[in-house]
């Protein structure tokens, strides 16, 4: 009889626009609508790679405090079994974690339990040429799909409920030197994705597929081509070899449709005389026109950059006062050692000044050039600069908190003797033409790392947390005060974000890199969910 | 099919084993890139890429052991690069996964413009009375084919990893161990009152982990601690002639000289 009565149940059940729904994939799809909304004070989910379209990582909830957070405790660990680590942001959605892992996997994941639903992998070539690390920064996730850039350039849309390829593009021939690693956006039907390789003398585009059927909707290329303005500051043929790629994910702003992307290091990375000019749009931040990939205004941080400073950092949007007005601004300090403010609309400098010890620059100009001092072109006799090639900050998601009105990033002090020689491209080769030595143990050179609240009006620090080495972790603030971070020894901290005093600390065994915790509330608790090294794990208040 | 298959196999890999017979005959003796400036360049760039962490951009060794002097002591351009080819057993130096055989030359062609152009004039010591004073001063701490103390660096392949000059002025004006090397001086004292000396394995911001100068090991939260200093340079006390007459320092060089990594009947 019982078998009986479930089977009627289902029955009954299929005829309900409900399951209908589900039998779409699962039950309800993700609209454009829910992502815009961003993180919500009922904690149900975190559907982008920012937490919201503006990367303010900035969660409403309020259980986990500085009060009580020191009595955090673990819920599962979910362990990766793969050779390489975490660089990513998980997604969550009822109830369901999706994860990216290095080497072209991915799982979904109970959060209640910790325990696999579904996995993915994705044959590796064995000739792949990847710079940095066999890593992923996360999925997108629209309708019943999920998005996954992968190692060897291509997008896939995996569907949520099964982990199965719905479609696969490929972005370019990873053979050339093209990887990708970044987490896509979904805008409005779109999936928005970069390349990367910008040490293998690759030609950066960004692209945006059509969501349902993986076509290629626009292509923004980062480097112009012969006739568009922009290609005449790169000598000769240096722009098909120029690199300026794009693997940190962007911002979106609804009300202009415009996406905002940080563009990579011009190649070879270090040797500047055979790209002579400033070499647009490289080490640049890029707004375009979220409809067809059209170049709205761009702002180049570093013009003709020989330091390996992309501008792959994540941009922040919020509306802020400045000198009495709101302003509608991207917020970004960059590895260059300079934090930026700019105008979101016109991409008007408001505000630059330096967040680290930097000795290449006194100042950002007037005319938004860096003001050069002299002595800080490689050569193979090698330059001492400040700061290092990883910079003043990199790919880890800084946070912002509208409430307080301020801005956290991973700050790094540290100085680089700079090697550069001319380097002949061979297609698909590293293309660097140069190399870097770091300053160790030197009293006269700063070499550390702190996590620093910015004033994102006027660019003072209000206060700062120092680590022993730089960290290379992401952010995450929340609504009751609380900024999460991890040092490179490994351990995982909480600092109350209004001072910056310790809370709490674990060590996990491994450090954030270039990860980020999430918040979201599960059964009614508020869970904080960390990627580090080769784990994933959940900590939340005991019951 | 399956003998077929079977027998195809054998095949395959008895024409493996022989290209890689033929490629180890086929060798140069010497390097054909020596000289190359063009190749020295590309070198140069491999080499700061890919080795100069651990051997130093003027190669004189961080980590890893001083190269310059590897020619003057009768290593052969076919021998390096096997050496570079396949790693150093027991060592941080692995085989390099995707290097090109082109690409070891060029490497080894801009080396050999860093080398020393002769062999430093061979100690005229006595090595056995060095290894006397050897173990009379220095190997309560430094450990030599797994006997010796474990404080200081093991030393059973310093002759040939740091120069004569480097072991004279590391004797005579004691040395500055990275921090991070494993072997920077920390003094502390715990919540106790308890001294400890010793140096640093590992460190995070909440806690300390060191070999103490009796050879314990041990961890330490910082939070539990009354003081914690990181006194400059070395553990290691400075040689004088007042300590060490420079004839009985020629006779440990003599000695230290004999303690080679590698094996000096390979090419």
């Amino acid at each position: 009889m019982r078998w009986m009565t479930a089977a009627t149940c289902l029955f009954l059940a299929i005829g309900t626009p409900a399951d209908a729904r589900a039998a779409q994939g699962g039950p309800g799809r993700v609209t454009q609508a829910e992502i815009e909304e961003g993180l919500t004070p009922d904690g149900s989910r975190w559907l982008t790679f920012g937490g919201d379209y503006g990367n303010q990582r900035h969660s409403p909830l309020t259980q986990i405090t500085p009060d009580n957070v020191a009595r955090l405790a673990p819920q599962w660990t979910f362990q990766t079994n793969t050779l390489d680590d975490f660089e990513t942001t998980t997604l969550y959605r009822d109830n369901i974690l999706y994860v990216t892992g290095p080497s072209n996997t991915a799982w979904a994941i109970d959060a209640r339990s910790g325990r696999e639903i579904w996995s993915y992998a994705r044959e590796l070539p064995t000739d792949l040429r990847a710079c940095c690390g066999l890593v992923n920064k996360g999925f997108a996730m629209l309708g019943d799909k999920l998005y996954m850039a992968t190692l060897d350039a291509h997008l896939v849309a995996l569907d949520m409920p099964t982990g199965e390829v719905v479609w696969d593009a490929t972005l370019a021939e990873y053979q050339s030197g093209y990887a990708s690693t970044i987490a896509p956006l979904a805008v409005d039907g779109k999936i928005v994705v970069g390349v990367a390789g910008g040490e293998f003398g690759i030609r950066g585009f960004i692209d945006a597929y059509d969501a349902e059927t993986g076509e290629r909707a626009w292509r923004f290329y980062t480097i112009p081509g012969p006739g568009e303005p922009g290609n005449d500051t790169w000598s000769g043929d240096s722009w098909m070899t120029g690199g300026a790629s794009v693997w940190v994910t962007g911002a979106y702003d609804p009300e202009q449709n415009v996406v905002f992307y940080g563009i990579g290091n011009p190649g070879p990375d270090y040797y500047g005389d055979s790209r002579l000019g400033d070499n647009l749009y490289s080490a640049s931040i890029v707004a375009l026109d979220a409809a067809n990939g059209e170049l709205v205004w761009h702002y180049q941080f570093t013009p003709h950059d020989v330091h390996d400073w992309d501008a792959t950092q994540v941009p922040i949007l919020a509306d802020i006062e400045i000198g009495g007005r709101t302003r509608q601004v991207v917020m970004f300090a960059n590895r260059n050692g300079f934090y930026y403010t700019l105008d979101r609309v016109t991409g008007e400098v408001l505000l630059a000044s330096p967040f680290v010890f930097t000795n290449w620059a006194t100042e950002i100009g007037a005319d938004g050039r860096p003001v050069l001092l002299p002595g800080h072109e490689p050569n193979e006799e090698g330059s001492l600069t400040c700061p290092d090639l990883a910079g003043g900050t990199n790919f880890w998601p800084p946070s912002y908190d509208p409430a307080q009105g301020v801005y956290f990033v991973n700050a790094r002090e540290s100085c680089m003797i700079y090697y550069a020689w001319d380097q002949e491209y061979i297609e698909g080769e590293r293309f660097t033409g140069g190399a870097g030595e770091r300053i160790r143990d030197d009293p006269t050179m700063p070499l550390y790392g702190a996590l620093r609240a910015l004033d994102p009006a006027t660019g003072e620090r209000l206060w700062e947390f120092r680590y022993m080495n730089p960290s290379t972790s992401g952010l995450l603030t929340t609504a009751s005060g609380l900024v999460f971070t991890g040092d490179i020894e490994g351990n995982f901290l909480a600092l109350d974000s209004r001072s910056g005093d310790l809370l709490w600390r674990y060590q996990m065994g491994s450090p954030l890199h270039g990860t980020s915790a999430i918040t979201y509330m599960l059964d009614g608790r508020q869970h904080v969910l960390v990627p580090a090294g080769t784990n994933l794990t959940a900590w939340a208040l005991p019951e | 099919m399956a003998n077929r298959t079977r027998a195809l196999l054998t095949l395959a890999c008895l024409a493996c084993a022989a290209t890689g017979w033929l490629a180890a005959q086929d060798l140069p003796d010497g390097n054909p890139y020596t000289g190359d400036a063009e190749a020295i360049r590309t070198g140069m760039g491999l080499y700061r890429l890919n080795c100069a962490d651990c051997h130093g951009v003027d190669a004189t060794g961080v980590r890893g052991p001083d190269i310059t002097g590897v020619w003057a002591a009768g290593r052969t351009d076919a021998g390096l690069f096997q050496t570079v080819r396949n790693g150093v057993a027991g060592t941080e130096m692995i085989p390099p996964r995707r290097a090109r055989d082109d690409e070891i030359w060029k490497i080894l062609a801009y080396l050999r413009t860093l080398a020393t152009p002769t062999a430093a004039a061979a100690s005229t010591g006595d090595a056995a009375n060095g290894a006397e004073i050897f173990g009379q001063n220095c190997s309560g701490c430094h450990r030599v084919n797994a006997a010796g103390g474990r404080l200081g660096p093991d030393l059973s392949r310093i002759g040939s990893a740091r120069s004569r000059a480097t072991l004279i002025s590391h004797v005579r004006e004691g040395s500055r161990p990275r921090s991070n090397s494993g072997y920077a001086p920390v003094a502390l004292t715990t919540d106790e009152g308890r001294a400890v000396r010793g140096v640093t394995k590992n460190e995070d911001m909440f806690s300390i982990q060191v070999m103490e100068v009796e050879g314990r090991i041990q961890g330490y939260a910082k939070d539990g601690l009354e003081a914690l200093e990181k006194p400059d340079g070395s553990l290691m006390p400075v040689f004088g002639p007042d300590r060490l007459s420079d004839a009985d320092l020629e006779d440990l060089l003599a000695y230290l000289e004999t303690l080679r990594g590698f094996d000096p009947a390979v090419p």
